[in-house]
């Protein structure tokens, strides 16, 4: 039962493995752009935990520094991502990126 | 520079003005610009005469000269030549003025005579323009200084020649008379200029004076015989122009020019320009030309006689006798007689001028009938023509009385000095010869007066022609066509052509040039036009004569030697003359003999000129008896055949076939010529057009081929390896590509998983790595 009381490093990047591995999924899987840009949150979300568990356990402050940049800049991203799926949408009648290959060949 | 020279060259250049003028403007100008010519051409004339007369009459003085030049082109230093200048000049001796008014005076008599014959014709303006480049050709000849210019002129001569040959272009028969006129001119001119070109190699000037200087002073480097292939090279443009046998044929086809034309070629420039050339080269020509010239001139006259007996054309008679006597001058230049020859240039000008307009004026009077069976009696209607016509034909029958007598008897009288001084035997040819035709001559003038003016019109006999077109645009319409009697629709021609006759038959009496009938040496003529001695062979005999060099070199060594005793002789009675000109010719062969023993040729020298000349004067009484005989007998001939119709001419005609029709076909000349001449270059043209077509055409076929072979090869490698290398590189690239592109989906998400699959390869590889 240490394994669940003694909470340490490993517990962190599990968990920020974890989230990772869904978020990737979802990016990976999902036709909806607006679940694939929530799988995008998740992964920088992991990539969050990962930066803060670091930082607590090396000491410095440079993984918070990290972290805090990515949320704002995952804000930024959010919005800019939302308006080029609006605009996919105007274009296309649909955010199925499956349907939405005008690149190929 | 001298007063005469200029006057000279304003007579050169006046007759090129009414050129200009006409040819450009005579379309402008009232009249068609006829008086421009006539205008301009009188004045000519008065120039020319008021120099015959400063010269001849007032200076008389047979050694005369005054001459002036320039230096007209100056090539500098040409290399592999030296120094190259060529100049002009004119030279104005007692020949030049009597030449310069001679040819003037006749020319503007047929100015004034074309405005009544050309009058109605189309191209009525620029007739008298090419008069004008005519006479202005001429006169460029008679006043060179030297060959270099003679030679231009001569062209120009040749050139003008052609185009009043052909004047009246249309016609078929015309064109091909210029085109044969001038190609004949051509082939003697090639001689002469490869004459010209032998003195200039050896002398580097053009210059008469110093030619005949520097062969005087034997600079001549190339030995007898090249000079006197110089000499009968020479002569060849003489051959040509003055239409000497075998290059005669040209002038009786030349008769399709219009009439006037015939007069001024036929009289007094073209023909009369060989005949002056070789008496302006006369000094250099060595004694083996001169009897080349004497042979030539002697069958000349002889054969020109045989088939003027025969002809029907009435011009055709004239061209004939125009031939037959150039053919007397000739003989007479080679035998010597030089001075007799140009006096018989002169006489046979105006008379011969005189017959042709005279036969102008019938051709005009019988709206262009010109076939002398078709005439007959127009001494009725045409008095001043039959009077005219009829005097220059005694005159060139050579009866006494008449200019023709004095210069025929000269020639003749030459000829037998010549056989009997060069010691007879085969030279007996060219006196028989001369006779010979001088007795023909009257036989076919006799026959022409008495076909053209004697008996009843025989117009009625000629047989319908149905493509006869007279230009009778200017007959005698408006006048009394129902003239009485056999010649109907015939009268006399108006003023402006009766006039010339009148003059021209005033010049063909004996008076003009000789106050004694019987002996023309009597007359100013032979006394200012003396023969030169020559200048070929002998250095002896220059240095052996106390006469200086400079005299010498200017060609009067004669002139100063044996004239004095000349005029003594005439003077004098005849045995004491044979006995100074004796003795003149035995000085000269002693001083020949005395100077040099070893110089070349002395036999061509002046012994030998001065013994020609001794028989010659032996000969006088002689020639003038022989010829007199025989110009009666020819005219009895006629009487004989034509008037008292003994002999029937036509029965004759028939029974000696062969001869008759030897002599109506020109002895076959043209045919003799088309056969090999003319069929010769059409083989030749065909030899050549065969090696054309096969050998020049089969190396550039072959070579096409070639070419052609090689680009098969290149274009085959170009196209299998060069564009087979760029293909496959193009099909690399296309199949790589169709690989490749089959990764670009346009899915976002196969892109995430290939990064996915990336990221886990480089871990892969990583650890890989860490591990060994």
């Amino acid at each position: 039962m240490e394994l669940l009381t003694n909470i340490g490093l490993n517990h962190y990047l599990t968990i920020s493995a974890l989230l990772f591995g869904f978020g990737l999924f979802a990016v990976m899987t999902r036709r909806n752009a607006i679940v694939i840009l929530m799988g995008v949150e998740l992964i920088l979300n992991a990539a969050n935990i990962n930066f803060l568990a670091f930082s607590k356990y090396s000491g410095g402050m440079e993984g918070v520094m990290f972290s805090l940049f990515i949320i704002v800049l995952a804000a930024a991203e959010a919005a800019i991502a939302l308006a080029i799926v609006i605009n996919i949408y105007k274009i296309f009648r649909s955010v199925d990126v499956s349907s939405i290959d005008t690149m190929k060949e | 520079m001298h007063s005469l020279i200029q006057l000279s060259i304003a007579v050169l250049l006046l007759p090129l003005l009414s050129f200009v003028i006409l040819i450009f403007f005579n379309k402008r100008l009232p009249r068609r610009g006829d008086f421009v010519g006539v205008g301009i051409l009188g004045t000519t004339f008065a120039l020319s005469f008021y120099i015959f007369w400063s010269v001849v009459v007032q200076a008389y003085d047979p050694a005369f000269r005054v001459a002036w030049d320039f230096t007209w082109i100056d090539f500098g230093n040409v290399p592999g030549v030296g120094p190259l200048e060529i100049r002009m000049g004119i030279v104005i001796d007692n020949l030049t003025a009597i030449m310069l008014a001679m040819v003037t005076l006749i020319s503007f008599l047929v100015h004034l005579y074309s405005t009544g014959y050309m009058s109605g014709d189309p191209r009525y303006g620029r007739f008298f323009a090419f008069l004008g480049i005519f006479t202005f050709s001429m006169l460029g000849i008679v006043l060179a200084d030297n060959l270099f210019a003679i030679y231009i002129f001569w062209e120009l001569v040749g050139l003008s020649s052609y185009l009043l040959i052909g004047f009246y272009f249309e016609k078929d028969s015309a064109a091909d008379a210029q085109k044969k006129a001038f190609l004949a001119n051509r082939v003697g001119d090639i001689g002469m200029w490869l004459g010209i070109l032998i003195l200039y190699s050896q002398f580097h000037t053009f210059s008469y004076q110093e030619i005949f200087a520097n062969l005087a002073a034997g600079k001549f480097g190339l030995g007898e015989a090249w000079l006197t292939a110089a000499g009968i090279l020479l002569f060849m443009g003489c051959v040509g122009k003055s239409a000497q046998f075998p290059l005669h044929v040209w002038l009786p086809d030349a008769m399709e020019g219009p009439t006037p034309v015939s007069a001024l070629i036929h009289a007094a420039t073209m023909v009369a320009a060989g005949v002056y050339f070789v008496a302006r080269i006369f000094v250099l020509l060595t004694a083996d030309a001169l009897h080349v010239i004497a042979f030539i001139g002697a069958v000349t006259a002889f054969m020109a006689a045989t088939i003027a007996i025969t002809q029907h054309d009435i011009k055709r008679v004239l061209a004939y006798s125009t031939v037959s006597q150039l053919g007397y001058m000739v003989l007479g230049l080679g035998v010597g007689a030089y001075s007799a020859a140009l006096f018989h240039l002169v006489t046979h000008a105006f008379f011969k001028a005189c017959l042709f307009l005279g036969s102008g004026a019938i051709i005009h009077a019988m709206h262009h009938e010109q076939d002398m069976r078709w005439m007959g009696g127009l001494r009725k209607p045409m008095p001043w023509t039959f009077a005219t016509f009829t005097l220059a034909t005694l005159a060139l029958a050579g009866l006494p009385l008449t200019s023709g007598f004095m210069s025929k008897d000269a020639i003749l009288a030459g000829a037998i000095g010549f056989a009997a001084a060069e010691g007879g035997g085969i030279y007996w040819i060219i006196p028989f010869l001369g006779f010979f035709s001088a007795m023909l001559t009257a036989f076919y003038m006799g026959r022409q007066i008495w076909l053209v003016f004697f008996g009843e019109s025989r117009t009625h006999l000629k047989p319908a022609d149905p493509h006869h077109h007279g230009h009778d645009a200017h007959g005698s319409h408006g006048h009394d066509d129902h003239h009485a009697g056999e010649s109907h629709g015939v009268h006399e021609v108006a003023w402006n052509m009766r006039a010339p006759l009148v003059i021209l038959a005033a010049l063909s009496v004996f008076a003009v040039y000789s106050p004694d009938p019987l002996d023309g040496a009597k007359g100013w003529f032979l006394k200012m036009v003396q023969t030169p001695a020559t200048v070929v062979g002998s250095p002896g005999n220059t240095a052996g004569h106390e006469s200086s060099p400079l005299a010498l070199h200017e060609g009067r060594l004669l002139a100063e030697a044996v004239p004095p005793a000349q005029h003594k002789a005439e003077s004098d009675a005849h045995s004491e003359g044979v006995a100074s000109e004796a003795a003149s010719g035995v000085h000269a062969e002693a001083a020949g003999a005395a100077a040099h023993g070893e110089a070349h040729g002395h036999e061509f020298s002046d012994p030998r000129q001065a013994a020609i000349a001794h028989e010659a004067h032996a000969a006088h009484w002689p020639a003038i008896m022989i010829s007199s005989v025989m110009v009666v007998l020819g005219i009895s001939l006629a009487f004989v055949v034509y008037v008292f119709r003994i002999i029937d001419p036509e029965k004759t005609a028939r029974s000696i076939r062969p001869l008759y029709l030897y002599s109506f076909n020109k002895w076959y000349w043209d045919e003799i010529y088309d056969a090999t001449f003319i069929k010769g270059s059409v083989l030749i043209s065909k030899i050549l057009s065969w090696f054309d077509a096969n050998i020049v055409d089969g190396i550039v076929n072959g070579v096409g081929a070639m070419t052609r072979r090689v680009g098969f090869a290149t274009g085959g490698f170009d196209k299998y390896v060069v564009d087979g290398a760029v293909n496959f590189t193009a099909f690399l690239v296309n199949t790589s590509g169709g690989v490749l592109r089959k990764l670009q989906t346009g899915k976002v998400q196969t892109y995430v998983v290939l990064l996915l699959l990336a990221v886990i390869g480089y871990f892969i590889y990583y650890f890989t790595q860490l591990i060994y």
